[in-house]
C-alpha cells in the first residue's frame, strides 16, 4: 500500500489540474471571502445599510478571531466542490486514460492500489486543509492590520478542532468524488454528478425544504447538512440573525460524516475489486 | 523467485462470457513452456486479448482455471513475475516517459535504477523526458515494453506489440522481442500478423472464435494442415498438362502463369520428372512449394463452425 501511496503521490504532484484546483480554492478564500467582504463592508452599499448587523460588527467575520468559522463556511461550498473534482479526477482519469489496467498489472493487488490512492487523497486533503487555514489566517491578519483594528486569535484547542473539522468534511467530499469516479468510470459524469448533487441536491433543495416535516428528517442524513452541523460548533464572535441554524448538532454531524467516509471507501473498494477491467 | 514448473502459463477450460452474452473465450486449454517465445495467433475478435486480460488478472474468467508464472492470475505472486503490455499501451499523458516509468517502478517496488537500463533497451532514452502525449504510436509501444520489463519478469505478455508501427518500427520491435527471451525469459506474444509469429516464435497456438484450434511449431502446423505441393514449369505446356492430368487426378493439377501446382508431396517429384522427360517434355523447374503460414492460418480458422 505504501508503494501505491508513493506512486499516487508522484502522479498527484505532477498533475497541473490538481495545483490549479488548490489555487482556485485559496484564491477564492483571499479574493471572494476576505477581500470582497472587506470592500463591501467598507464601501457600505445600500443593501448592507439595511443589515441587522452594523458594518463595524460584520467586518469582524474576516478578523483573526473568526478565521476558523470563515474557512469552514468556505469549505462547505467551494471547498466541497473542489474536493469532489479532486477525488473524481484521481479515480476517473485512470479509466479515461486506461491507466487502470497498466497499474493493475504491476505488483500490488487491487486493494493495495486503491488503498494507496485513498491514502494519497487523504494526505492531499490534510495539506489542502493546512494551506486553507494558513491562507485564511494570513488574510485575516492582513485585513485587521490594514483596518487598524484589534482582534485576538482563537485558542489553540479551537484551531486544532477546526483543523480536524475541515479535514473531515473535505475528506468526505474527496471520497465522494473518488467513489463517483470509480462508479461512473468517466471524469465528466463523476464531476457533473457530484456537483449537481452538491449544488442542486444539497444546497438548493436543502434550503427550500429545510422546514418541511418529512424532508427535514431526510436532509439530516445528507453529508452537506451534517458538515454544516459540524461547522455550527465554531460560532462567529457576534450574532447574525440572518444565519441559518444548523439542522443537526455537531456530534451528529461528526458521526454521520465518519459513516459517509467509511461508506464511500468501502463501496469504492468493493466495486474496484470486483469489476473487470476492459473487454466486453 | 525461480519458476520450477515446466509451463509458464497453463490454462484449463478457461472461458469468458461477457455480460452482453458474448462468449469471447471458450474452454481454452493453453500451455506455454518456460523459456519459449509462444505466438498466440488469431484473427481480430478471436479472443486473444480477452485471454491475455484474464491471464493478467484484469478480467475474471467465467469458468476454468489458469496458472501464470506460478500463481493465480492477478495475485501478487503472479504479478511479481509478470510483465505485460495488453492492448494499447496506456500511460499518463501529462507525465514524461521517464516519469511514467517512475510511477510504475513505485507501484512494483522496483528500484529507480532500473529505469535507465530499460529505456536503453527499448531505445527511448533520448525521448524519455518528453511528455507521453507527444509520443508516436511506435514510441508508445516501446514505452509499454519498457514498463513491462521494469520488474525484469520471468514471463512477458505482449499483445500485438507491432500494432500501428511502420515497417522500420516493426522490424525493430521484432528484433527487440528476440532479445527479450535472453536469460530464459518466457514470452507470450499475441498477434494477427502471421509473418510476425513465424519470424519470432518457437511455437504457435491458433485461436478462432475463442477456442484453440491448433498448437505446435510453424512447421508442425503446416504439416498438419495438408502440407506441401510441387511446382513444375515444363514445355510444351499442353503436352505437359495432358501428361500430368493422366498421371494425377485432374483436381490435383492447377496451371497459373505457366507454372503447374501439383497437390502431391515431394516423394512423387522424381517419378513425375521421369515421366515428363520420358514423354519428351522439357522440365525447366521442379520444386517443393511450402504452404505459407497464411494458408495454414486461413485453413485452421475457417474450419471452425
Amino acid at each position: 500500500m505504501i508503494a501505491s501511496l508513493r506512486a499516487d503521490g508522484l502522479k498527484m504532484r505532477k498533475r497541473w489540474a490538481n495545483w490549479i484546483m488548490v489555487a482556485i480554492l485559496l484564491a477564492w478564500l483571499v479574493l471572494l471571502v476576505y477581500a470582497l467582504l472587506y470592500l463591501v463592508v467598507k464601501t457600505q452599499p445600500a443593501s448592507l445599510r439595511g443589515s441587522q448587523v452594523p458594518a463595524s460588527v460584520l467586518i469582524r467575520q474576516i478578523f483573526p478571531e473568526n478565521f476558523i468559522p470563515t474557512v469552514l463556511s468556505t469549505a462547505a461550498s467551494i471547498g466541497a466542490a473542489i474536493m469532489i473534482i479532486f477525488g473524481a479526477l484521481s479515480t476517473a482519469s485512470e479509466y479515461g486514460w486506461s491507466t487502470v489496467q497498466t497499474i493493475l498489472i504491476q505488483k500490488p493487488g487491487r486493494t493495495a492500489v486503491l488503498g494507496g490512492k485513498g491514502l494519497a487523497l487523504f494526505v492531499a486533503t490534510v495539506l489542502i486543509s493546512i494551506a486553507a487555514l494558513a491562507v485564511s489566517a494570513l488574510s485575516a491578519y492582513v485585513v485587521v492590520t490594514v483596518d487598524g483594528s484589534s482582534s485576538s486569535w482563537p485558542a489553540a484547542t479551537e484551531i486544532v478542532k477546526g483543523f480536524g473539522a475541515l479535514i473531515l468534511q473535505l475528506a468526505v467530499w474527496a471520497a465522494f468524488g473518488a467513489f463517483l469516479g470509480i462508479a461512473f468510470r468517466s471524469t465528466a459524469a463523476a464531476i457533473g454528478g457530484g456537483l449537481v448533487y452538491l449544488f442542486v441536491g444539497e444546497a438548493l433543495l436543502g434550503s427550500l425544504f429545510r422546514t418541511a416535516p418529512v424532508i427535514k428528517d431526510v436532509l439530516k442524513l445528507l453529508p452537506g447538512i451534517n458538515a454544516s452541523g459540524v461547522n455550527g460548533a465554531f460560532r462567529l464572535t457576534y450574532t447574525n440573525p440572518s444565519n441559518q441554524v444548523p439542522l443537526v448538532d455537531p456530534t451528529h454531524g461528526v458521526i454521520t460524516l465518519l459513516v459517509y467516509l467509511v461508506a464511500f471507501t468501502v463501496l469504492s473498494l468493493l466495486i474496484f475489486r470486483r469489476r473487470d477491467v476492459g473487454g466486453g | 523467485m525461480g519458476m520450477a514448473q515446466s509451463y509458464a502459463v497453463e490454462t484449463h477450460g478457461l472461458s469468458k462470457r461477457y455480460a452482453t452474452g458474448v462468449l469471447a473465450v471458450n474452454n481454452l486449454d493453453l500451455r506455454v513452456r518456460t523459456g519459449e517465445v509462444y505466438g498466440f495467433l488469431g484473427p481480430n475478435g478471436a479472443g486473444k486479448t480477452t485471454t491475455l486480460r484474464m491471464l493478467s488478472g484484469l478480467l475474471r474468467p467465467t469458468s476454468g482455471t489458469a496458472t501464470v508464472a506460478g500463481g493465480a492470475p492477478g495475485s501478487p505472486a503472479s504479478l511479481a513475475q509478470l510483465g505485460a503490455m495488453v492492448e494499447t499501451p496506456a500511460f499518463y499523458p501529462y507525465l514524461s516517459g521517464r516519469d511514467n516509468l517512475r510511477v510504475m517502478a513505485r507501484y512494483s517496488s522496483v528500484q529507480k535504477s532500473r529505469i535507465e537500463p530499460v529505456l536503453q533497451q527499448v531505445d527511448m532514452t533520448d525521448r524519455a523526458r518528453h511528455k507521453f502525449k507527444t509520443y508516436s504510436t511506435g514510441m508508445k509501444q516501446r514505452l509499454g515494453v519498457a514498463s513491462a520489463l521494469l520488474k525484469d519478469p520471468q514471463l512477458l505478455i505482449l499483445d500485438e506489440p507491432t500494432s500501428g508501427l511502420d515497417p522500420q518500427g516493426t522490424v525493430e520491435m521484432r528484433e527487440l522481442i528476440k532479445d527479450l527471451r535472453q536469460g530464459g525469459r518466457t514470452v507470450l506474444l499475441s498477434s494477427h500478423l502471421l509473418n510476425e509469429v513465424e519470424l519470432t516464435c518457437d511455437r504457435v497456438g491458433v485461436i478462432a472464435r475463442g477456442s484453440l484450434v491448433a498448437e505446435g511449431t510453424v512447421d508442425e502446423l503446416r504439416a498438419r494442415s495438408g502440407g506441401q505441393a510441387l511446382l513444375v514449369r515444363a514445355s510444351p505446356i499442353d503436352q505437359a498438362r495432358r501428361m500430368l492430368e493422366s498421371l494425377l487426378k485432374p483436381d490435383q493439377v492447377q496451371l497459373r502463369d505457366g507454372l503447374f501446382t501439383l497437390a502431391v508431396g515431394p516423394s512423387q517429384a522424381a517419378a513425375i520428372n521421369r515421366r515428363l522427360v520420358a514423354d519428351g517434355v522439357d522440365v525447366t523447374e521442379l520444386r517443393v512449394a511450402e504452404q505459407s503460414l497464411e494458408d495454414v492460418f486461413l485453413q485452421l480458422t475457417e474450419k471452425q463452425p
